[in-house]
Formats: C-alpha cells, structure tokens, sequence
C-alpha cells in the first residue's frame, strides 16, 4: 500500500494528477474487476453443485469437490481414463506443435536477422505479418481446403499415383498439427528474432573465421543468446496450442477430442457450467505449473515473456 | 549570510568586482547552505557549503560520479537536499518545483525534444506558459538570432549539427529568462575543436547575457578556461572554491594539486619547518618546498610534496637536486615529455619544444632539481586517479 | 542473403520453404472461391465462377455477426488502448520489486487460455448480477458486454506491451527539461510524452482492433447466444463448408494486401523524408514520381485497379459465363450426373470407410475426368488473374454495389 502510494506521488509529480488518476482508476478496474475477480469467481464456480436457478443461495448450494472429482474417476467411481486421457494428448501435442515451431522458426528468425537485408528483409517481414491478419478461422479452413478427402493433396496424390484412395488426414490430425502450427508461428518468430538481433555478426563471422562449423557456431554462439527469446515464444506458443479451441473444433478427428472442447461440452452442450469452471481451473493450473516447470528448468522468467 | 561562514570564499572573489556584484545582484546569489544529498547509505553530497553570486560563472569540476549532476539537479529542483537548504536569492527553496524556480538546466545531452521543429523547441517556455503563437515565434526569432543561427527555426533538431544544437538548448534555456542557467557537462559530447571553440563562446554568451553560469564538467581545461571561479569536488565533497590561478597554483588539498593539470607527487615525513618553507624527508633524500596557506607541521607528518613538471629541470648544482634515470621520452608537438624515475619514484619532466632534437640518453642518469618555492607540501591525502 | 553466416543457398532455399508453408493455404483457398464446385477444392476445377461471393453477402447471420463484431471491436479499441497505456505508465514508475509483481499480473491474460478467460468473465459478471439483483436481460447477461469485459482484459495487455516497447525508448529527461522549462507535469505529459507515443498508439489501436475482432476462444463463451463475425464463421465451417468463405478470404486477403502496400509506401516516405536523401533520390527528387509513390495515390491507384477490374470482370464475366453455361450445358450434365453418382460413392465411402468399392471409385475419380479438366482448370487465363486481382474480383458488380451488403441483398 505504501509502495502503491510512493508510486501515485512519482507519476502525479511528473506526469500531473491528471494522469496519475487515470493511471491508477485504470489499473486498478483492469487488474480487480477484469483480472482477479472473475478468476476468483470460476474458482468459487467450479466448487458448487449445479442447480436449478431456484436453487441457488439456498440450503443445497454448498461447497463440493465433486467437479473435480469427477474428472479424476468418473461417474462410477474409477479412474477417468477418457477426461485425462484427453488432457495429457493434448498436452502431448502442445508440446509437440511447441517444438516444431521452435524447429521451423529458428531459422527464420536467425535469418531475417542476421542474413537477410534491405529489400529482402522488409519483404520477409511483411510476408510474415500478413497471413496473420487474415481471420484464425479462415486460417483453419484453408487447411481443411489443403487435407480434405477432396482437397488438394489428396487430389494431387491421387492424380500422380502416389496413392490410390484418398488419406485421411482429418483423422490422422495431420491437419490439426500442421494448422496449429500455422496458427501461432510468428509469436515464435518475433521473440526468438528479437533475441537474436542482438547479437553482434562481427561474433558469427570470428567463430566462423576460427574454423568453426556453422551448427558449431549455432549451438555455442547463437543459440545461448537465442534461448530466452525460444523460452518466451516457447511459453506462448504452448499456452495458445493448448488453449486452443477453434483449431481443434474445425480441424480435429471425429474421435480425438482437445481438452478446450470437453469444456466448451461442459458448457454448451450439458449446460453444467460449474463443472466446465472446474474443467478450466484444471486446464489453467495444469499448463501454468507446466510453464513454470519448463521455465526453472532451461532458467527464465516470467519477466522476459512478450519482450 | 544564513547559516555558516562564507566569508573565505568572498575573499577569494576578485577583489576589483566584489562590490559591484554585492550591491547590485546581491539578491540572486545561490547559497548552499550545509547541503547533503543521500541515496540509502550512500552520500552523494557531502555537506556543500558555499554562495555562488549572481552573475558569476561559477564551475564545479571533478571526476565522474563524484556527485555533480546530483548537486545541479538538487539546485534546478528535481531533488530535495537529504539535509541543509538551498536559497536563491535568500529564499528557501524547498518544496518548490523545478518549473517554479528561476533556474534552466542544460542537460548532459541537451534534451531537445526530437519532435518539434527547433523554433518550437525553443518557443516551448513560452508556450506553456500561454504566451500567444505569434509572439512566440517573434521570441524564437530573436533567440536565433542571438546565437547566430537565424533561418533554421523551421528546421528538425536531428538536421542540426552537434554544435548548432549546443546552442539551440542555450537559446531554448534562455528563452525562459532564467536568473541562473545550469550547464551539465553541455560539452562533452562535442569533437574536441568544436569543445573549444564553445568554451569562448560560452563565456561570450555570459558575458553577454549577464547571468549567472552554474557550470559542471570533469574537463578542468573548460573549467580553468571560463570560470570566475571553482569548485573542485571529489566523492561528494567540495574541496576547494577558488579562481582557476588559485586552484593551479596553490591547490589546498592533495586531491585537487593532483586532480588538476599534472603534477610529480613525492610522499614524505615533514622533518622541520622554517616559516613556510618545509624540509621533508622522502625516498629521495631531504627536498624543500613551501607550506601551502601558511599551514605549520609537526616534525614526523605524513605529507606529500607536489612539483608541476614544468617546472623540474634538468641540470647539476640545482637546488632539491636528485639523480634520476631516464626511462623514455614522448613528443607531444609543443612539448616534450621526459619519464625518470629514481628510488622507485616516477618523475615526469616537461620542456617546451623549441625544435631541438631528442634526448637519446636511454639508460643514463640525469640531474634534476627544482626551486623550492615552486614545490607545494600538502599533508598525505588522497590523489586523483588513485 | 549474405556469406558466411548461414549459408546462402540454404538459407534462401528454407525460407522459400518457410513462406510456401506461409502463404500456400491462403493462395489455394483463394483460388477455390473461384471455382463452382460446391466444395472448396482446386483439383476437379469446374467452373470460373463469381457466384460464391453473392453467397457470402447472402449470408445474413455472417453479416449481424460482422455487425456486432465491428461495434466490439471499436469499443474494445477505445477501452484497451487506454488501459494498456495506464498499464504501461504504472510499470515504467513503480520500484523493480513492485514492477516485476504488477508485471506478471498484468502479463497473466496472455497466457491465460482464451477458454478461461472467456468462462471466468460470464461466470464473474453473472453472479454479480445475481448479486446486485440485476434483471435477466440487464448488462450482465449481454453478449455484447460480456465480449467486451472478456475481451479487453487480454487485449489490453497487447496494448500495454507495444507501449511498453516505445517507453523503454523515451528519455525520461526530455519530461524533466520541460518542467525545468516551466511545463507542469500535466503539460509535460501531454506536450512531450503522448506526442511521443503517437505512432505506438497507432500500432496498439491497429493490433487490439484485430484482436478483438479475430478473437474467437473467449468470444465464442462471452457472446452467448449471440454472434460475432468470427463465431458465425466458426459455426458455419463446423457445420459443412462452401467456397463462401473462400470468397470471404479473397476480401480479406485483398484488403490486407492493399493495406501493406499503402503501409508500406508510407514506411518508405517517412524514412525517405527523415534520412534527407529525397532530393537526391532519382524518385522522390521527381515531383511526378514523389505524388506517385505517395501513399494515399498508391492507395488511390490499388482501389482504382481494383474497382476497374471488379467491373471489368463482371462485364466479362456474365457473358462468359452465360456462354460457358450454353457451351458446356451437355458437359456439365453429364458431370453432374457422374458426380451425383461419385457423390453417393463418396457418403458410402464416408459412412462406410473400409469397404473395398471405395478404393477403385477413388482411382476412377481422376481418370475420367482428368482429360475433361485439365484443358479448363489448367488454363491460364482464366485461373492465374485470381489471386492477383483478388481485391479486385472480391465485389463482382452483379453482387455488388460491392461495399454496401444491403445493395446485395436483392440479388439473392
Ligand atoms: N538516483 C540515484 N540513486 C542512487 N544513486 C545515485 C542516484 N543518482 C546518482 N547516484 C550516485 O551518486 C553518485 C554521483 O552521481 P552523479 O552526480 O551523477 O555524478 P557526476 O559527478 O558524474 O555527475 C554516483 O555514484 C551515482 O551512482
Ligand atoms: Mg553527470
């Protein structure tokens, strides 16, 4: 509180009050009304029985763990192996479309970088931008366009001979990966350029002077510069894959579900809202400590991610 | 005078100017009265104690990080002293913030706003001060005009050159008709013909203007050049306040003999005292100089001996005679430098270069001596740069 | 691409890749809105078609959808930018301890799935309203609200990051030197810092307005019963898809692309102008070639071109295609016959995956065919014009008083 009102006076005393206000009013509203309170609500949310609206505020509308609890073992009592099933695939394939990202990105971003100039450079970054203003909806389709039973590569495929009958890649999730891996490149590409920007190219050209391979150059001199801009685009990739929804809806398998959707069920299908709040506590709390354990691990902090 | 006593620095004023500052601008004196600025545990500024008077152009000169941008921006307002006062012509300025007080800062880097044209830049003041459009730009007009640069009004700050701009954040600062005007280091990021063609036409300006010039820089060339008078500060505190022949010839600590122009420090223990002069016993052998501001030592004082290299010579039957060996020779151009050294002592000889050929005497032992009236004994302190 | 630091020919032959990856899916889908087949698809192209673009304008819940979206989106742009640049302001002054906390909060939205977000604002807004005793149909349970609430929590953060970008790039002492000048602090913030922030404002107006109306993982939970443009499209490619959406890609596309240009042509100027090499530059020294690359003549032209073409090709275009109809009717009911019958393969394949027959219709799908399309879906200039004058045919005039959706309606 003492800090908040030291922070008050400095912004008053160099921006004026005015702006001090406003800047308190706003962060205030944002952080409270916005941020916290509506977290804490799907938390007391998740913890309540799903009543009849009559119901509610009277003697049966007590705390339970059945939501969670139902997650875990189901209706009858053993183990949810479908709901946590589900959840770890879909982690699984976060981290799968993660690293490709990372795979796919690196390069580019070194690139654009350190290799690309004047013309070059400008165009390679509109051409990175531009797709993406393009509707994530649209994006998704275009795939199902590309892998449908009659979309271009099975009709290519077919025509030189490559295979007889159409493949499905709707449900081999060929379509989904490679449309989620679409979906978020360029928050890969911008950190990790970002941090590999700095890098001085007098360094890359002395290692390569010393006779240094070029992968040798980019395991011992790029990549230790590269890793916290890889560990923010990381994070982010991560958390928007497996908080994906529309993706997963428009480009999944009939029979692979995303835990996104087993929430938008809870929700719009069996109108059990507290047991989606649930759902989406655990979906919430599950990817953070995920994050965090990843970020421990290769050593970065909260505070390098969005730079 | 409020609080302490300022009278040693009023002597050392030049004595023809004194009255005519004291009757006339007495109201615009600057008085730091027993300033300390503090960050944590860590002192900035160490008890300041002086009166700049108005229409001086006083200097505070030191290495970097030794508290002077704290000072200066604690006397434009943007700090609070942690103890003591600071009175602008005998009113206490606490509490009051930069845009209220009778000063204008020249900032280390000029801050000029990149934005606006430099007619705006220059018109800012007045326009948040609701001076009409018209008049500004007619205000504009005539600074630019006194700085020399009439027609680039219209122009951006970044198509101006280093010193061009140097001088568009003087108009700017004047524009607000500041009693004082605070200069932090204005020319330090200038190239060095630039640097000294400014330092005259700062002075010019001044003079000019008639203000009072607080100036800041660890360059003691632009110091010594331009001030009236000195301040030489180190870690904080404020060493010594004098006209720049004061502080070059007869610096009162060891800190400022060494810190300003170059100097052969010898330490040594104080054996006798005959009036001022000091005989002292050092590494090599007993050497004479004289007792800076009529101080009396002890026999067995730590002291250091300090002698300008100007004045060392080369030669025998000299007085303080030492045998040095030569080390080697650098030419600068209009002088030259000879390194000796002798019982581990460094000794540097400067000679004017009147187009003779250089000493070859690699390995030789040379005779030195120096008069003792040109030597200084100042007791065992701290030396720049150590 | 230069020597020694990442070997040339690889490193031009992997971003060739990379942007093949990048803008394949968006040329081919481009393409499929001109081809009649009723499924987006290239490879039995049919016919050169312009009709899936009265489709789309036909598409009423689309179109409330794009209504409600835009009304979102401007109000999310006038609530997030501000709260983003108070967001940015409160970081750049407070201690690093409280920083790196607020810092953190204000950077969770991001990551926070949009699912939640969106479940944990009509969850929040809705027991308030209970609380407070609100009626059913008060704010609290509007769509329209909720998006916005749920909306401009993450969005403001964007915000607050491209604010954050330009601060880190603002030397505090210019505010200092215009108090020192005589400015009060309010004067300095509106003379020296907003100023500053011009062009970060306009990039987070611009980056929160695309959020806002892209956003379909909290929408599609805050909007309720209702529909943004996004979720409306969503339903509409879960539930069976048509070529509409691929004309829908062909505006949009078209429109982005004119919009980099003009953006581009502007980036140019301005830095063209900053750096003073205008009048020795061969095109900016030349007043003719100066207006040309300006960039509201470049953004003439390219709306120009594409108004032409539009009408140019809708000339053409119900001729041609009444011509095409008369000359191809017999092939074409012969194709619709075959294709009825490979349809009905097609839904016993789907119905039916393993059954063998599926496996020679497949193979016969392309022989037959094959020689009766190569011709027409292989000429050029037919098919090639698409995706340039992609703009330019996204309003073909029989669809189109083009900009205005309510002249289009009697066309359906
Ligand atoms: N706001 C501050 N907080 C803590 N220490 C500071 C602050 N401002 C300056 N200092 C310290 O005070 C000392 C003097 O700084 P300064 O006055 O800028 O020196 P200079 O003489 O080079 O202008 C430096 O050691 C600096 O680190
Ligand atoms: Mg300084």
């Amino acid at each position: 509180m003492q800090a908040l009102q030291t922070a008050f006076k400095q912004i008053a005393g160099k921006h004026g009050l005015g702006a001090a206000t406003f800047v308190g009013v706003a962060v205030l509203i944002w952080v409270i009304f916005l941020i916290a309170l509506p977290q804490i609500a799907m938390l007391d949310y998740s913890f309540r029985f799903n009543l009849p609206a009559s119901d509610v505020g009277g003697p049966q509308d007590v705390y339970t763990l059945d939501n969670y609890a139902y997650f875990f073992q189901g209706n009858d009592g053993t183990v949810n192996t479908l709901d946590i099933g589900i959840l770890v695939r879909t982690l699984i394939a976060a981290v799968f479309v993660t690293c490709i990202d990372i795979l796919l990105c690196y390069p580019i971003a070194f690139i654009l970088a350190h290799s690309a100039t004047g013309v070059a450079a400008r165009m390679m970054v509109i051409g990175l931008i531009v797709p993406f203003w393009v509707n994530e909806i649209l994006r998704a389709f275009a795939f199902r366009v590309l892998f449908g039973a009659t979309g271009l590569i099975n009709g290519v495929g077919m025509s030189i001979g490559l295979w007889d009958q159409p493949v499905d890649f709707i449900r081999a999730d060929v379509a989904l990966y490679s449309g989620l891996t679409y979906a978020y490149i360029l928050l890969m590409v911008f950190p990790i350029f970002n941090a590999v920007e700095a890098l001085d190219r007098n360094q890359i050209e002395a290692a390569r002077d010393m006779g240094a391979s070029w992968w040798r150059v980019h395991w011992r001199v790029v990549l230790p510069v590269a890793k916290s801009g890889i560990a923010s685009g990381a994070t982010m990739v991560f958390m928007l894959t497996a908080g994906a929804l529309a993706a997963p809806q428009i480009l999944g398998g009939p029979s692979s579900l995303w835990f996104t959707q087993l929430i938008y069920q809870w929700f719009n299908e069996s109108a059990n809202w507290q047991r989606g709040s649930a759902y989406a506590v655990i979906l919430l709390i599950v990817c953070i400590s995920f994050v965090m354990m990843l970020m421990r691990v290769f050593k970065v902090s909260i505070g390098e991610i969005g730079r | 005078m409020p609080g302490g006593n300022p009278s040693g620095i009023h002597q050392a004023f030049p004595q023809s100017v004194q009255p005519f500052f004291e009757s006339v601008m007495a109201t615009k004196d600057i008085v730091l009265d027993h300033v300390s600025i503090r960050f944590g545990a860590y002192t900035a500024v160490d008890n300041a104690h002086l009166v700049i008077k108005g229409g001086e152009f006083f200097s505070f000169l030191g290495p970097s990080g030794c508290g002077k941008t704290t000072l200066l921006r604690c006397i434009s307002g943007f700090s609070d002293p942690t103890e003591g006062r600071v009175l602008i012509g005998g009113q206490d300025m606490k509490g009051i913030g930069p845009n209220k007080r009778p000063t204008a800062l020249i900032f280390q880097n000029l801050a000029l706003f990149p934005l606006m044209s430099v007619s705006d830049n220059i018109a800012f003041p007045l326009e948040v001060r609701g001076v009409g459009r018209k008049d500004r730009r007619k205000r504009a007009d005539e600074l630019l005009e006194m700085i020399a640069l009439p027609g680039v009004g219209d122009k951006k700050v970044h198509e101006l050159s280093g010193g061009q701009r140097q001088r568009v954040a003087i108009a700017r600062a004047l524009a607000v008709e500041p009693d004082i005007l605070l200069l932090d280091e204005p020319l330090s990021a200038l190239d060095l013909k630039l640097r000294h063609h400014m330092r005259t036409e700062l002075r010019t300006i001044q003079q000019q203007v008639g203000l009072t010039f607080i100036y800041i820089t660890h360059d003691q060339g632009e110091a010594l050049t331009m001030s009236d008078r000195v301040a030489v500060m180190n870690a904080g505190v404020i060493e010594q306040v004098d006209p720049p022949e004061s502080i070059y010839n007869r610096p009162k600590t060891s800190f400022v003999a060494s810190f300003v122009g170059e100097s052969n420090a010898i330490e040594g223990k104080v054996a006798s005292q005959a009036e001022t002069l000091v005989s002292i016993e050092t590494p090599l052998g007993r050497l004479q100089g004289q007792a800076a501001g009529g101080r009396q030592y002890k026999a067995g004082d730590d002291c250091i001996l300090f002698i300008r290299p100007e004045q060392l010579s080369i030669g025998d039957g000299l007085p303080n005679a030492v045998t040095a060996n030569w080390v080697k020779e650098e030419f600068e151009g209009n002088s030259r430098q000879l390194f000796l050294e002798a019982n581990g002592v460094p000794l540097r000889l400067s000679r004017v270069n009147l187009g003779g050929t250089a000493d070859t005497r690699s390995g030789a032992v040379v005779p030195v001596g120096f008069a003792p009236d040109q030597a200084i004994v100042l007791p065992h302190g701290v030396l720049a740069g150590a | 691409m230069n020597r020694g630091t990442g070997g040339g020919a690889v490193a031009a032959g992997f971003s060739l890749l990379f942007f093949s990856f990048l803008f394949g899916p968006l040329i081919i889908m481009v393409i499929t809105a001109f081809n009649s087949s009723s499924f987006p698809r290239i490879t039995p192209w049919e016919c050169f078609t312009t009709e899936w673009f009265a489709v789309l304008f036909a598409n009423d819940r689309l179109m409330s959808g794009l209504l409600n979206s835009l009304v979102i989106a401007v109000s999310v742009v006038a609530i997030a930018v501000p709260i983003g640049l108070a967001g940015a302001l409160a970081l750049s002054e407070l201690s690093s301890r409280l920083r790196a906390v607020l810092y953190t909060v204000l950077i969770t939205p991001i990551l926070i799935p949009g699912v939640v977000l969106g479940i944990s604002t009509i969850v929040f807004w809705g027991a308030l309203g209970r609380g407070v005793g609100a009626e059913y149909g008060s704010f609290f349970f509007d769509g329209m609200f909720l998006t916005l609430a749920g909306q401009v929590t993450f969005i403001s953060a964007y915000a607050m990051l491209v604010f954050l970008a330009r601060l880190q790039r603002f030397d505090p002492i210019l505010t200092e030197a215009a108090l020192d000048l005589g400015a009060t602090p309010g004067q300095a913030f509106r003379k020296i810092l907003l100023p500053f922030l011009g062009p970060a404002i306009g990039s987070a107006t611009f980056l929160t307005f695309l959020a806002s109306f892209e956003n379909y993982n909290t929408t599609v939970f805050t909007i309720l019963s209702g529909n943004t443009f996004t979720t409306a499209l969503a339903s509409k490619v879960r539930h069976g898809t048509d070529p509409s959406l691929s004309a829908l890609a062909v505006i949009i596309i078209g429109v982005t692309l004119i919009g980099a240009i003009v953006h581009e042509a502007h980036t140019r100027r301005k830095e063209v102008l900053r750096t003073g090499i205008a009048r020795r530059s061969r095109i900016y020294g030349n007043p003719v070639l100066k207006t040309l690359v300006h960039p509201l003549t470049v953004f003439l032209i390219l709306a120009g071109i594409a108004g032409l073409a539009t009408w140019q090709g809708t000339r053409h275009d119900a001729s041609v295609c009444k011509q095409q109809v008369l000359d191809d009717k017999r092939a074409r009911q012969q194709e619709l016959l075959e294709e009825q019958r490979r349809k009905m393969q097609e839904q016993q394949k789907t119905t039916a995956p393993v059954s063998a027959p599926a496996g020679a219709a497949g193979k016969a799908n392309p022989s037959p065919f094959g020689g009766a399309f190569s011709p027409n879906g292989l000429t050029p200039g037919r098919e090639e014009p698409a995706p340039a004058d992609a703009p330019a045919k996204a309003n073909p005039s029989p669809f189109g008083g083009a900009f205005n959706p309510n002249g289009l309606k009697p066309s359906q």
